[in-house]
């Protein structure tokens, strides 16, 4: 977290326009000159999904209504859009001694969209907001940690666990005080090092007044903080962002208007860039990557990052099939898998392989800490798997979703176990993502099945945590090890950024020992634009960088 | 004539009742809930999974869910979609845009296949009889996706004859035109030949000669006698066709991103959306019930000794 010479000026400039707006006659849109430089104005259109909940930051966990969100509200902390790395946005300081007590000042004279000031309520009211579990926000979760949450969860049990007495204890977390109109606290039960760093995740926006009066109606057309406001939602058709006359922070978009146009599928948005009807696609489907054909549809409209994604082979918890227990079996089974070939034959080259658990874009990223075993070895997969006894069962199978276009990938991976083992090993495909997460869900699921994870925020805690932490949400495989557990606890403890590097990695490194699941590639983004747009970059999130993006 | 239209329409009554009740059974006895891939690739937090489930009722057991899904249903109420949106609007915006669609389809396959089964019907064996033989066996074997991917390449994005894409909710005419085709182009094939064959056969038959032999022109015995004997299959699988295309025109709805029906049962169904799926195929029934009554009346034109009294 670092602070920026530009804030001295940015405060200075909207204090002028605080003036400005109490001399004049009230009229809040006026034309004050748009703040940034280059070139500027126009309207685009950008490939859109459909938002899964209604366009509240808290309750928002996916990328369709995620995309829009964090144009229209800016948070505490901005991702650099390059290098993920945190720095204050709406903050103008993020303070703390222990990692437990943080002391947070915001700008003076940020406004949200509505032209009410941004003040530390916004804050605080809306965290309270999401963690009092009877409102059901999507994104509760991530306050965990503050102080007090737990008094703000249902206690009862059976279908409505909020209903009468198990009404939670408390509406407001003890850990959150108001100190004056620009300054809050944060109180953590537990010590959070990168807490500064998660503050920049949707979740932590603020929310003006108007949302408390009628949350639904806020849902629909959210009045935000961003570089944009949103100008409408028709429903399944498109969304359309317009530009905030009145932002005053550091990363403004150029163009005066986006649409997102709303699409089922990706096939048809790309048909659209190549006619030049559709601006951005921010994927490029399966049918245009075969022989790199959209280099030569959209020659130098085209860009490629890594980003923030990893996939793994899980295995199933040792209670559901203990086939797959010994720690030599599994690396045998990741020695034994070509992840080049792979890579080149099924995605034509647009994943990397994995050579860890977590991330190349993260701050603490290490290579190769899965090491030899991460790398392909036929006749040392053989030999291993020979010295722990050969494998157990009659054949080693994994699991996916059939409707995911896993299916290629999956046979592949099998065949080169198969050919490198000599165990039979057969991709199964189960219907369809719902039926598929119900059945690791309820530890149903055999054998290994695939996994994705998305980061929510730029930490290599993030890849660690939530997904190998004993117990944790998202730790389908019941992967426990005591000494990770406390690793990942002192690591959040750190009060020095590289200890706590340092510690993560160290429990990044226990997995490699247990072979906790097998890491096969980190994700990367593919986009490709219309003759009509300039300057479209990538963001670590895999998103688009509207600070850059111009009409030609 | 008149009661057997308010017998049939009285009939309708328990077939929604029993189609509503059925889909919606068959919706809730499909693996996996709701909840389970909406959250992505990890679990639901339990506060939004309690709430989620609070609002659509998904704690009770499946009649209490049918009852209260059907209470609301009398009032109008066609219920929310798990993302939060009205399916009555759904409906409202996309029954319009897939109705147009299909009925662009099918008066394109009707006047197309009927032409072509005529011309090849009457000239058996000549040399349109093949071009058109040959032209349909190419098109029924081709699968759709494909045909709607290489119009949609070659007419819509490189040569720019048609629209890419239908993008506004407001699908216009011309933007609907070319899926249209696309998706009338296998029915073309069929209806082409149901009408060849038929035609060619009662071309041979006694009454058609018998109307020769009197005098009577060839063009008004083959179309007025021979033609009209001939439709009677025909109509019946244009009818049939219309339900299909409405419901099943998921393949060529994605390829142009028609906002319409098919694509949005499909998807409904894959989210274990009930209400979306029940309301949505209740219209689709209603639709398949009034147009088979439709094609029962036309029988009875066409051929004057099919009486509906």
């Amino acid at each position: 977290m670092r602070g920026t010479t530009r804030t001295v000026a940015v405060a200075a400039m909207s204090a002028v326009a605080l003036l400005a707006a109490g001399c004049g006659s009230g009229d809040s849109d006026g034309d004050q000159s748009s703040a940034g430089g280059g070139a500027e104005g126009g309207e685009i259109t950008v490939y859109g999904c459909n938002p899964q909940n209604p366009l509240v930051p808290q309750n928002t966990g996916e990328t369709c209504g995620g995309d829009v969100l964090d144009q229209v509200f800016s948070k505490l902390v901005h991702y650099d859009a390059d290098t993920a790395a945190p720095e204050n946005d709406q903050a103008e300081s993020i303070d703390t001694d222990d990692n437990q007590n943080f002391t947070i000042k915001i700008k003076q004279g940020l406004k949200f969209h509505d032209g009410t000031e941004i003040k530390a309520k916004n804050f605080v009211d809306a965290w309270n907001y999401a963690a009092y579990a009877p409102n059901g926000q999507y994104n509760g979760y991530f306050f965990e940690p503050i102080e007090g949450f737990g008094d703000l969860q249902c206690t009862g049990d059976g279908d409505d666990p909020c209903a009468k007495a198990g009404k939670p204890k408390a509406e407001e977390m003890t850990g959150l005080q108001v100190v004056d109109d620009y300054t809050f606290t944060i109180k953590t039960t537990e010590k959070v090092s990168n807490l500064p760093v998660r503050l920049g995740y949707s979740a932590f926006a603020a929310l003006p007044d108007v949302f408390f009066d009628d949350p639904e109606a806020f849902g629909n057309k959210p009045v935000g903080s961003g570089p944009y406001k949103l100008d409408a939602w028709n429903k399944e058709q498109s969304i359309v962002l317009s530009k905030n006359a009145d932002y005053t922070g550091d990363w403004p978009g150029k163009v005066d208007k986006i649409t997102f146009k709303i699409y089922q599928d990706v096939d048809p948005a790309y048909n659209d860039v190549l006619a030049d009807n559709l601006d951005i696609v921010t994927s490029i489907p399966a049918s245009a990557l075969i022989d790199d054909k959209y280099k030569s549809d959209l020659p130098d409209r085209n860009a490629q990052k890594e980003t923030g994604r990893i996939d793994v082979l899980d295995f199933a918890p040792s209670s559901v099939d203990p086939n797959y227990d010994s720690v030599e079996v599994r690396k045998a089974i990741s020695m034994a898998i070509d992840r080049d070939t792979i890579i080149q034959q099924i995605f034509n080259g647009t994943r990397t392989p994995a050579t860890g658990w977590v991330s190349p874009v993260v701050d603490g990223y290490k290579a190769d800490q899965c090491g030899e075993a991460c790398t392909y070895d036929a006749e040392k997969a053989k030999s291993t798997l020979e010295a722990a006894g050969g494998f157990p069962g009659d054949k080693i199978t994994l699991s996916y979703n059939a409707d995911g276009g896993h299916k290629e990938w999956t046979e592949a991976t099998c065949n080169s176990i198969k050919q490198a083992l000599g165990v039979d090993c057969v991709a199964q495909g189960v219907v369809d993502f719902a039926t598929f997460r119900s059945q690791i869900g309820d530890r149903k699921m055999k054998g290994m099945f695939r996994a994705g994870w998305q980061m929510d925020y730029p930490s290599i805690e993030n890849f660690l945590a939530p997904l190998y932490k004993t117990g944790a949400s998202s730790n389908d495989g019941d992967y426990s090890n005591p000494e990770f557990d406390d690793l990942i606890d002192q690591a959040a403890a750190a009060t020095d950024e590289a200890e706590a590097n340092s510690l993560y990695q160290q429990a990044e490194a226990l997995l490699a020992e247990d072979m906790a699941s097998i890491p096969m590639w980190y994700g990367k983004t593919t986009m490709g634009w219309s003759n009509n747009v300039t300057g479209v970059k990538i963001t670590a999130f895999g998103t688009v960088d509207y600070t850059q993006v111009s009409v030609q | 004539m008149g009661t057997y239209i308010v017998r049939r329409l009285l009939q309708m009554i328990p077939v929604l009742i029993g189609a509503t009740f059925l889909i919606f059974a068959m919706v809730f006895a499909l693996p996996g809930d709701p909840l389970d891939g909406k959250c992505g690739e990890r679990a639901c937090p339990p506060a939004y999974a309690a709430a989620f489930e609070e609002k659509y009722n998904l704690n009770d057991p499946l009649p209490v869910q049918y009852f209260k899904y059907v209470g609301n249903l009398a009032h109008g109420d066609f219920g929310e979609t798990y993302n939060g949106i009205k399916v009555s609007d759904q409906l409202k915006e996309r029954y319009p845009v897939t109705v147009k669609l299909g009925t662009m389809a099918v008066v394109i396959e009707a006047i197309l296949g009927i032409l072509a089964g005529v011309l090849t019907g009457i000239r058996k064996g000549g040399f349109l009889d093949n071009l058109v033989l040959i032209a349909t066996l190419v098109v029924i074997s081709i699968p759709i996706f494909v045909i709607g991917g290489l119009a949609q390449y070659f007419l819509a994005v490189k040569w720019g004859l048609f629209p890419v894409t239908v993008t506004s909710g407001e699908a216009t005419f011309y933007q609907l035109l070319l899926p249209a085709i696309v998706l009338g182009s296998l029915s073309v094939a069929y209806v082409a030949r149901l009408t060849r064959t038929n035609l060619a056969e009662n071309l041979r038959s006694d009454y058609v000669r018998t109307a020769i032999s009197k005098g009577l022109t060839k063009r008004r015995a083959y179309g007025l006698h021979a033609l009209r004997n001939s439709l009677i299959p025909v109509v019946t699988f244009i009818g049939f066709d219309f339900g299909a295309l409405l419901g099943g025109a998921i393949v060529t709805e994605s390829i142009f991103n028609i906002p319409g029906v098919g694509n949005y049962i499909f998807r409904s169904i894959k989210s274990r959306d009930g209400a979306s799926v029940v309301g949505a195929v209740t219209v689709l029934v209603l639709v398949y019930l009034v147009v088979n009554l439709i094609v029962d009346l036309l029988y009875g034109l066409l051929d004057p000794r099919i009486s509906h009294d």
